[in-house]
Formats: structure tokens, sequence, C-alpha cells
């Protein structure tokens, strides 16, 4: 009960500092942190899937709202939701765990989670990008805008994990 | 049948995650339908106040930024005015050379800055104000203060960064005026704790002064130039010196909420104090 509480509390945190603060940042001018992807990258993967989704899609839809871009962020989020335990599994490689894990620092790796956060974020801001325009006319200037955003989201995401779940004692 | 279901059961999260996909699709599309108008419709009316309400507040931590900006513009306005330079087309010089007939040769006489008060009194018997620009910002003694409401006061000691301003609520402030229409020369003076009433002293008494004249620097005293306003004319009596009136002069600064503040700096001062050196009445 604990964990949904503060699973619901993160992400409503979280939707509100995109809109209100992420998304007036404009780093030279294009590079824009999706932040909001910590609340649903910390998701417990034991959820129903289909609860997954939707909690996704209304993520998205709602930072849709502030920024006039109707189904796009939705899509995206929807999308990583769909991808994430694909990820998870083929980050965990041969080793078989048990499928309820937590996928904070102390109990994942420096590596792994950045593998994990670095590629669902690009594979978000590579779908916010291309579904933004529509097109590879300006190809240039998307690539540069996806790989400055995924840099930045990512370590702005990874920050938040070490700040708010520090690493226990070596001797824990 | 039951198999149907199972199937179904087992693997509605793709179905689900069709449609979400098919929904977000169908919003990002550019065709409209009367749907799609509806739900935009509700985003606009429900977000759009918020947005509003929130860039507003963003926008005022750069109000800063832009009063700079401003205050920068006025000076660059206030340079310009006609009052800042002594014209000389009627020399025997410029009579002579006919390319500068139609434009008068002009000279600069004052010149702008400005600064903020860092510190200030207003209700004590000696009043007086601090400056963030000293002798390094170019600032020197003497130097005319003013705000946009009216006159300051007059520069009465500087240092390395800092400097005092002696403003009109002092009782050693004497600034040199002329009351509008009539332009008849007095001095503003201030006795009483009101920061907002001054004297005007020295106008002869068969002069008609009216209630809401205006009070403006003189020029003369080649501190401040001329026509800057200092107030207007709120009670007028006969004093008990009876060949002056008592003139009481509303302040046009407000001195409470004094801010910016512009400077102004008399570039030919000691020129002409040098003439006025041989005159032993001052």
């Amino acid at each position: 009960m604990n964990n949904v509480v503060s699973n619901i509390l993160r992400i409503i945190l979280v939707l509100l500092l995109q809109v209100f603060i992420c998304n007036y940042i404009h780093l030279f001018g294009f590079i824009t942190p999706a932040f909001y992807l910590f609340g649903l990258l910390l998701l417990p993967l034991e959820l129903p899937k289909s609860i997954q989704y939707l909690i996704g899609f209304f993520c998205g839809l709602f930072v849709d709202m502030f920024t006039h871009t109707l189904g796009v962020n939705a899509a995206a989020c929807t999308v990583i939701m769909f991808i994430r335990p694909f990820i998870v599994k083929a980050l965990n490689g041969r080793k078989t765990s048990d499928s309820v894990e937590r996928l904070i620092p102390g109990v994942k790796d420096f590596k792994w989670l950045v593998s994990y956060v670095g590629f669902l974020t690009f594979v978000h801001q590579l779908l916010v990008v291309m579904l933004e325009t529509l097109s590879f006319h300006n190809f240039l200037h998307s690539l540069t805008a996806i790989i400055g955003n995924t840099v930045l989201s990512a370590f702005i995401i990874l920050c938040a994990e070490y700040i708010f779940y520090p690493v226990q004692g070596k001797n824990k | 049948m039951n198999n149907l279901i199972e199937f179904f059961k087992k693997n509605f999260h793709y179905f689900l995650l069709a449609i979400l996909l098919v929904v977000s699709i169908i919003m990002m599309g550019k065709s409209m339908s009367y749907s799609k108008y509806k739900f935009a419709r509700i985003c606009q009316n429900t977000i759009g106040p918020i947005q509003k309400n929130w860039a507003e507040m963003i926008h005022k931590f750069s109000l800063g930024q832009e009063n700079d900006l401003l205050t920068q513009q006025n000076i660059a306005l206030m340079r310009e005015n006609e009052n800042m330079f002594i014209y000389k087309n009627d020399t025997v010089i410029s009579m002579m050379s006919k390319t500068d007939s139609l434009h008068p040769r002009s000279m600069r006489l004052y010149d702008y800055t400005y600064a903020h008060v860092i510190y200030k009194t207003t209700d004590q018997a000696f009043n007086y104000l601090i400056i963030d620009k000293g002798s390094k910002d170019g600032i020197s003694r003497d130097m005319a203060v003013t705000c946009p409401q009216g006159v300051v006061g007059v520069i009465s000691d500087v240092s390395d960064h800092f400097s005092s301003i002696i403003p009109i609520l002092h009782p050693d402030s004497r600034i040199s005026a002329t009351v509008s229409p009539i332009n008849q020369v007095g001095t503003v003076v201030w006795e009483g704790p009101n920061p907002q009433v001054a004297y005007l002293e020295n106008i002869p008494q068969h002069l008609e002064i009216n209630i809401g004249d205006s009070v403006l620097t003189s020029g003369f005293s080649n501190i401040f130039p001329k026509g800057l306003l200092i107030g207007t004319v709120k009670e007028v009596s006969v004093g008990k010196n009876a060949s002056f009136l008592t003139i009481k002069v509303k302040l046009a600064t407000n001195f409470n909420k004094l801010n910016t503040v512009y400077l102004i700096e008399n570039l030919h001062k000691a020129e002409i104090d040098s003439l006025k050196a041989n005159f032993k009445n001052e």
C-alpha cells in the first residue's frame, strides 16, 4: 500500500516539475530535458501491463496538454512502457532472477542503470522528436536535439535516482 | 467460446497498447474532427490560465533586467533634451560660417548617468541617501540627482564605490527654483519634518502665485539643468518678514519609494565657477 502511494506521489510531483520547470529550460536554445520519465522508469515491473500502459499514456498526455503537442508524448511514453520489460530482461542477461525487482541504485549497479535509463530516454526522445517533426527533412537538427535531450534527461534522472535512493554502505 | 475469452483476457494488454497508440496517433493527426476539436478546447480552457499565471510569475524574475534596459533608454533620451545644451547660433563665429546656419552650434552642457539608492532616511532632521556608484564610476561632488518624478538633491561626498546625497529634505539644501508662469526666481528650502513639503523663499509679496503652479529648477546654480520639476505650490501666505511670501511646495519626488536615480553632471562647472569666484557675495 505504502508503495502504491509513494509511486503515485512521485509521478504527480515529477509531472508538475516537468510542466512548470523543465519545460521552460531551453539549453542552447533546443535542449529540453524530459525529467518526468523518472517517475515512469521507477514504476514496479510487477504491475499489470495494461495499467503500466495506461499510466504511461496519461502521463504523456498530461505533458502534451501543456506543450500543445497532443499525442506525441503520450505515444512515446506508451511505447517505452511497452518495451521496458524487454530492456530489463535483456540487460539482466542469462541470470534468471525473480520477477520482483527494484530498479534502483544499490539493487542495480551503475552500469546497468546508465544503460537502462539511457536507452529508454533515447527511445522516448527519438519518438518525440520524430513524431513532432514527422519528417527527415531537417535530420541533422533533429539528431542533435535527440542526442542533447537524451544526454541531459538521462543525466538528470540518474542524479535524481542517486539522490533519492542513496546507495547503502558496502558492508551491508 | 471460452477459449476466445481466455485468449482475450490473456492478451488484453496488447489490445490496450494498440488502442492507446491509435488514439495518440489520431490526436497527432492534422485532420480535425468535432470531438478532437472539443478536447483541444477543453485543454486550452483549463491549462491556458494556469500556464498564463505561471508565465507571469517567471517573467517577474527578469523584471530587474528589463528595468535596467528601460533606465538606459531613459538616459539616452534625456541626454538629447533641449536643456542639456547651450546653443550658440547667435555668436559672431556661427554667423560667419554659413554651413552651420541651419544647425545652430550646440555645446553639451550636462550629461546623465544613473545609480541605485542603497540606503536612505526620510524621517530624520538631517536626511541623506547613499547610492551604489562612486568616484570610480565617474561621480564627483556637486552633481545633481533627480528621479523620474522630480528633483532629489545634490551629491555631497564621494568614496571609491559609493556616494552620499544631500536631498531636498535637509536643512542645508538650497535649490534655486522658478515658479512656472511668472518665472520669478526663488530658493527651495526644507524645514519641517514632513518629507513631502518644502518652502519656496525669496518671492516678493506683490507677485501673484496660484495654488498648483509648478516649481521648476532655474538652472542658475550650474548644478541642475533648467526646467526640472521640484514640486507644485500647495499654499501661499504672507510671511512674518512682510516683503516676501511664504509658499508651501508639495514635492514631486516621493522619497520613500526612491530606487533608481539619475545623476546629472555639469561638464563646464569649473569654468563657470571660476568666473563666479570673482564676485565676493557667494
